[in-house]
């Protein structure tokens, strides 16, 4: 048994410990608290919640699925059919077999539709959020790369930026006010970067507040929603149009990619 | 008619004609944010002054500063009371609840409140200014209309928009000056 005296110090040095742990927690960096989770993630399960979708994609990549039972290796990301390494780097791009301008997510949309069969509205979203972050996964720490040059992308980028700068809704706000002219102050607890700063850089992630994966695209989609306007939908061209902006810009800025799937608040 | 309102009048129905047809990239565009669906693109409509924020980049050419500030503040509704000073302790609520106020979004304000943002001035000890009848206005109107002010500013016109009420705004009013709120707490 402890003595009188030893479990006495005991409390008091418990009583030091959760004093500094709450003095901490009143000025918590939401970037320190992010590694902080990270830490305890790897701690107890040994791999992050990332590399499990990230898995999954693996998994439904290699899998021989759809109408046409094939498997997706044959989907082009721009570097040629199957080559993934760096891929998303360079995305959003134009496709001239879509001819359109893709972002990673509507690019994996599109081979499931044309490459496995898949009718537009049987293509499942959490599949298309595994596949990202398995071929964002091949892009982790790399450079981005997104320079608008076929007359398709400069238009889409033309569109983004003006859609950066649309002041709408109850709140009066859009994009830059914040993220542009206010860039570096905090909301709430969260610093607020342009893409200049590397804006876009960390999806797709995981959202340890929402034990969620997010794209890039529901993390617009989320942006939206905090300032009470309705996002435009998933695939949508003015998700594509943002994207295009925000990676172009942060490209232009020098930015890498973080850890591929990002781990976040 | 003489030739010379003639010439009037037709100039009317070419500056109509023009103002009517868009540009092709304001129609590319309307494109993109119809193919966004409707309820983004019902929300992304803009009143005149959001679209000439738009336009202008939120920097508004000198010139455009003074009318544009004219218009919001002709748009500010007062309590039928008269009273521009309420409740502070209602005006808290107001101030914290992000579907109200939505204040420490940006702003500190109780300094016991940790999770303030900083993307808009300090309000801690806002009180100092005192309750003077200038100071009481000015900070009604701002908190109703920033645009009164501040043309294009990250702050949103709350009032303008039916998010406050006059009452309500008033009594956000309070909540910053009233010596007892505790923004102005002794420290």
């Amino acid at each position: 048994m402890l003595s009188y005296t030893r479990r006495w110090l005991l409390l008091a040095l418990l009583g030091l410990g959760l004093g500094m742990a709450l003095t901490q927690g009143d000025e918590l960096d939401p970037y320190k608290e992010a590694e902080r989770q990270r830490e305890l993630f790897k701690q107890t399960s040994g791999v992050l919640p990332g590399e499990l979708y990230a898995a999954q994609g693996e998994e439904l990549f290699g899998q021989k699925r759809g109408p046409k039972n094939v498997s997706l290796e044959a989907c082009d990301f721009g570097l040629g059919p199957g080559k993934l390494e760096g891929a998303y780097t360079q995305m959003p791009r134009y496709f001239a077999d879509t001819g359109k301008v893709e972002d990673l997510e509507s690019r994996i949309r599109s081979c499931m539709v044309r490459l496995q069969g898949f009718q537009p509205q049987e293509v499942k979203r959490e599949e298309v959020k595994a596949l990202t972050a398995y071929v964002a996964s091949k892009s982790s720490e790399m450079p981005l790369n997104v320079v608008p040059k076929h007359a398709a992308e400069i238009a889409m980028y033309n569109l983004g930026k003006e859609l950066w700068f649309r002041r709408a809704g109850s709140r009066d706000m859009n994009c830059s006010i914040c993220h542009d002219r206010h860039a570096g102050g905090k909301v709430r607890l969260s610093p607020v970067r342009s893409p200049r700063q590397g804006l876009s850089n960390e999806w797709p992630a995981y959202r340890f507040e929402e034990d969620k994966l997010y794209t890039l695209e529901d993390r617009i989609a989320f942006c939206y929603e905090s300032v009470t306007v309705r996002p435009p939908e998933r695939y949508s061209e003015p998700m594509i149009a943002l994207s295009v902006y925000m990676l172009s810009e942060a490209t232009r800025g020098g930015n890498k990619f973080t850890e591929l799937p990002g781990f976040t608040r | 008619m003489s030739v010379k309102s003639h010439l009037w009048l037709l100039g009317v129905v070419l500056a109509g004609f023009t103002l009517s047809q868009e540009n092709p990239f304001q129609q590319r565009l309307n494109q993109a944010i119809q193919s966004g669906g409707s309820p983004y693109a019902e929300d992304l409509r803009q009143d005149a002054d959001q679209a000439l924020c738009s336009q202008y980049r939120d920097k508004l050419p000198p010139d455009l500063v003074g009318p544009f500030t004219q218009r919001q503040k002709a748009l500010i509704r007062y309590p039928q009371s008269g009273k521009l000073l309420g409740d502070w302790k209602q005006g808290e609520a107001v101030f914290t609840q992000p579907r109200k106020g939505n204040c420490y979004a940006c702003h500190t304000g109780d300094p016991k409140e940790k999770g303030a943002g900083r993307m808009g001035p300090g309000l801690v000890g806002y009180g100092q200014r005192g309750t003077g009848e200038a100071v009481v206005k000015y900070t009604y109107q701002k908190i109703y209309n920033a645009w009164a002010f501040q043309p294009c500013s990250l702050m949103y016109r709350a009032g303008y928009h039916g998010i406050l009420s006059p009452e309500e705004a008033a009594d956000v009013v309070a909540f910053l000056l009233d010596p007892a709120s505790p923004v102005n707490a002794k420290r």
